[in-house]
C-alpha cells in the first residue's frame, strides 16, 4: 500500500470523513452491540505448518495455527443442498456456505486478517459448532457495494465453505 | 528405496499347489457343500463379486490407515439410510473422504468374452459330471446337465474421494499395479471372472465456493456370465443290481452222497452158461451168502481156496480174499443155470 495519502474529496459537498465515521461507529455499535454475532477465528500458521515438498498439502495432522480470535460480524449461512457428489450417485446433503461481512475497521482494530484457508467456528448451539474453511476472504472491496455509498470501502465479505470433522475439528 | 526384486516381501507359510494337485484344488472349490454342480452364479454374485474385488484386491493404506470402502452396490436406494450405521460419518451423518465406492450401471448387455458367444442355441444341455448313486440296492450314475453360460458384460464405476493427492496417487499404483496385464481376476463361488480396466477419469469437485475434494472414476468392465441353476438337469443314468449272498463261514466237511448207493445186503447170481459146469470168484469183501434158489441145477459142491465145503450148502462165511469155486451137475445141460444168493456184508 502507498505510504503516501491523498485526502478524498468526493462527496464533500454532504459526506465528510467525519461523517463516514460516525455512521460506521454506529453501525458497529449496532452490529456488535445489539446482534452482537460472534464467531472463532483460527488462523493457519503457515511457517509453521508442516507440508508436502511435492504437493505443498498438509501433512496428516501437520496443520498449525495462530492462538484463536473471537471476532464480531453480520453472519449468513445459506441453506443446506441436496445434491451427489460430483458425478456419483451418492446424493447427501452438504450445509450451506457461511458469510460474513465485517467492518475492516474492526479487524485492524483487533490485529487480525482472514485469509484464504483459516478455519471459522461458529456455535449453532451451546453444544454443537459447525467450522468452515475461508474459500474467499474478501480482501479486494473496490467495489461500489463495499463502499460506503461510493466515499470509501469500509467492510469485507468473506465466504467460507462447510468442511468436515476429519479435516479440521477445532483446536 | 524399492527393494530389489529378487527379495520376497511376504514368505508363504503354506505353499502353492502346483499341477494335478492344484487342478483338484480348484475342482474342490467348485464341488463344495457337497454339490457336484457348479455353483449359481447371477448378477447379486457378480455384483458381489466386485465388491470384494475392491475391498481386498484394491485395499489402499494412506497415513497408516486403510481407505474405507462402501461395501454395497450404489443404487438408487436413498443413500442415508445407508450410511447412518457407518463410522466414516461427520457431523451430519455425511460419508467424509478418503473412502471408495463401487457404482454398478444398471444395464448389463450381452457379454463380449469371446469363449462364450453365440455358439449354442436353444439352451442345449451338456454333460457337465457323472454321479455315483447308491440306493440301498442298486448301483448306478445320475447324469448332470447344464445349458452354456450366458456371457454377461456388467461395468462397473469405482470411485475414490480424497481430499488429497497423495491418496489419489496411492489408489492409483494399486489399480495400475493389479492391472498392469489389463486385465485381473475374482473369484465368484469357485468362478474366475476376468475383470479389465476400460479407462480412468476425474470427477473432482473444485468449485471455489464449494467444499474441494478429489474424486477419480476407474471405470471396470467385469466379464461374467450368468448361470441359473434352475436350469441344470439330473437325468438317471445306468444303474446295476447287485444280489448279495450270505455264506456260512464254517469249514466243517459235509458227508458226500455215494452214488450210486451201496446197500450192505444185495442179491449175488452165480450163472453157468451152456456147456460150463464150474465158476470161481476171488471176494475183496468179508460177506455171509444164503442159498435163495437154484434153476436148472441138479447139486453143487463148493470149494474156498481148493478146499472142499460141502455140496447143496444154503449159508456160506467168505473172508476177503477167498476163492470160491462152485461145481455144478445140470439138469439139462445144453441150458444156463443159475444159483441165487443173498449177500450180507460184514
Amino acid at each position: 500500500m502507498s505510504q503516501r495519502k491523498v485526502p478524498i474529496t468526493r462527496l464533500n459537498k454532504f459526506f465528510s470523513g467525519e461523517d463516514f465515521g460516525l455512521d460506521i461507529s454506529m453501525g458497529q455499535e449496532w452490529l456488535h452491540g445489539d446482534m452482537n454475532f460472534s464467531f472463532v477465528l483460527y488462523r493457519v500458521d503457515k511457517q509453521r505448518t508442516k507440508k508436502d515438498d511435492v504437493y505443498g498439502e498438509v501433512v496428516s495432522e501437520g496443520i498449525q495455527y495462530h492462538p484463536p480470535v473471537e471476532l464480531k460480524g453480520y453472519l449468513q449461512i445459506e441453506a443446506p443442498e441436496n445434491k451427489f457428489m460430483g458425478n456419483s450417485r451418492i446424493d447427501q446433503v452438504e450445509p450451506g456456505n457461511l458469510k460474513v461481512g465485517i467492518y475492516q475497521d474492526y479487524l485492524d482494530q483487533m490485529g487480525v486478517d482472514i485469509e484464504f484457508g483459516d478455519y471459522i467456528g461458529y456455535y449453532e448451539k451451546e453444544d454443537k459448532v459447525r467450522y468452515y474453511s475461508v474459500v474467499d476472504d474478501g480482501r479486494i472491496t473496490s467495489d461500489n457495494r463495499h463502499t460506503y455509498g461510493g466515499y470509501k470501502p469500509f467492510y469485507r465479505s468473506i465466504t467460507a465453505s462447510p468442511v468436515t470433522n476429519d479435516e479440521f475439528n477445532g483446536i | 528405496m524399492a527393494l530389489p526384486k529378487k527379495i520376497k516381501k511376504t514368505i508363504d507359510l503354506i505353499p502353492n499347489k502346483t499341477g494335478y494337485e492344484r487342478r483338484e484344488q480348484l475342482l474342490e472349490y467348485i464341488q463344495e457343500d457337497g454339490t457336484y454342480l457348479p455353483k449359481s452364479i447371477l448378477h447379486a454374485d457378480l455384483d458381489r463379486g466386485m465388491l470384494d474385488f475392491v475391498k481386498n484386491d484394491l485395499q489402499t493404506i494412506l497415513d497408516g490407515k486403510v481407505i474405507p470402502t462402501v461395501d454395497i452396490i450404489i443404487t438408487t436406494q436413498n443413500w442415508a439410510q445407508f450410511t447412518e450405521t457407518w463410522n466414516f460419518q461427520d457431523l451430519d451423518k455425511n460419508v467424509k473422504p478418503p473412502f471408495v465406492t463401487t457404482v454398478r450401471r444398471p444395464e448389463v448387455p450381452y457379454g463380449s468374452n469371446p469363449s462364450l458367444q453365440y455358439t449354442i442355441p436353444n439352451r442345449k444341455q451338456f454333460y457337465y459330471a457323472k454321479v455315483p448313486t447308491w440306493d440301498g440296492q442298486r448301483k448306478g450314475v445320475d447324469i448332470y446337465k447344464i445349458p452354456q453360460p450366458i456371457p454377461v458384460d456388467i461395468t462397473y464405476e469405482v470411485k475414490i474421494f480424497v481430499n488429497r493427492m497423495r491418496g489419489l496417487n496411492e489408489f492409483n499404483k494399486n489399480v495400475l499395479q493389479k492391472f498392469s496385464s489389463r486385465q485381473a481376476y475374482t473369484n465368484i463361488k469357485g468362478h474366475y471372472i476376468p475383470i479389465i480396466l476400460n479407462n480412468i477419469s476425474d470427477e473432482s469437485v473444485l468449485d471455489l465456493d464449494k467444499r474441494k475434494y478429489y474424486i477419480q472414476n476407474y471405470e471396470f468392465q467385469m466379464l461374467g456370465f450368468l448361470m441359473d441353476e434352475e436350469e441344470f438337469e439330473l437325468v438317471p443314468g445306468v444303474s446295476r443290481a447287485l444280489t448279495l449272498y450270505e455264506v456260512s463261514n464254517k469249514t466243517k466237511a459235509r458227508k458226500a452222497n455215494i452214488q450210486p448207493p451201496r446197500p450192505n445186503e444185495f442179491d449175488l447170481d452165480i450163472q453157468f452158461l451152456n456147456g460150463n459146469t464150474s465158476v470161481h470168484e476171488r471176494f475183496s469183501y468179508m460177506v455171509d451168502l444164503n442159498l435163495t434158489s437154484t434153476n436148472n441145477v441138479d447139486d453143487f459142491s463148493v470149494y474156498i481156496n481148493d478146499d472142499y465145503v460141502g455140496d447143496n450148502v444154503t449159508k456160506l462165511q467168505i473172508n476177503t480174499n477167498d476163492l470160491i469155486r462152485f461145481e455144478i451137475v445140470k439138469d439139462v445141460p445144453s441150458n444156463d443155470s443159475i444159483i441165487k444168493w443173498e449177500a450180507t456184508l460184514q
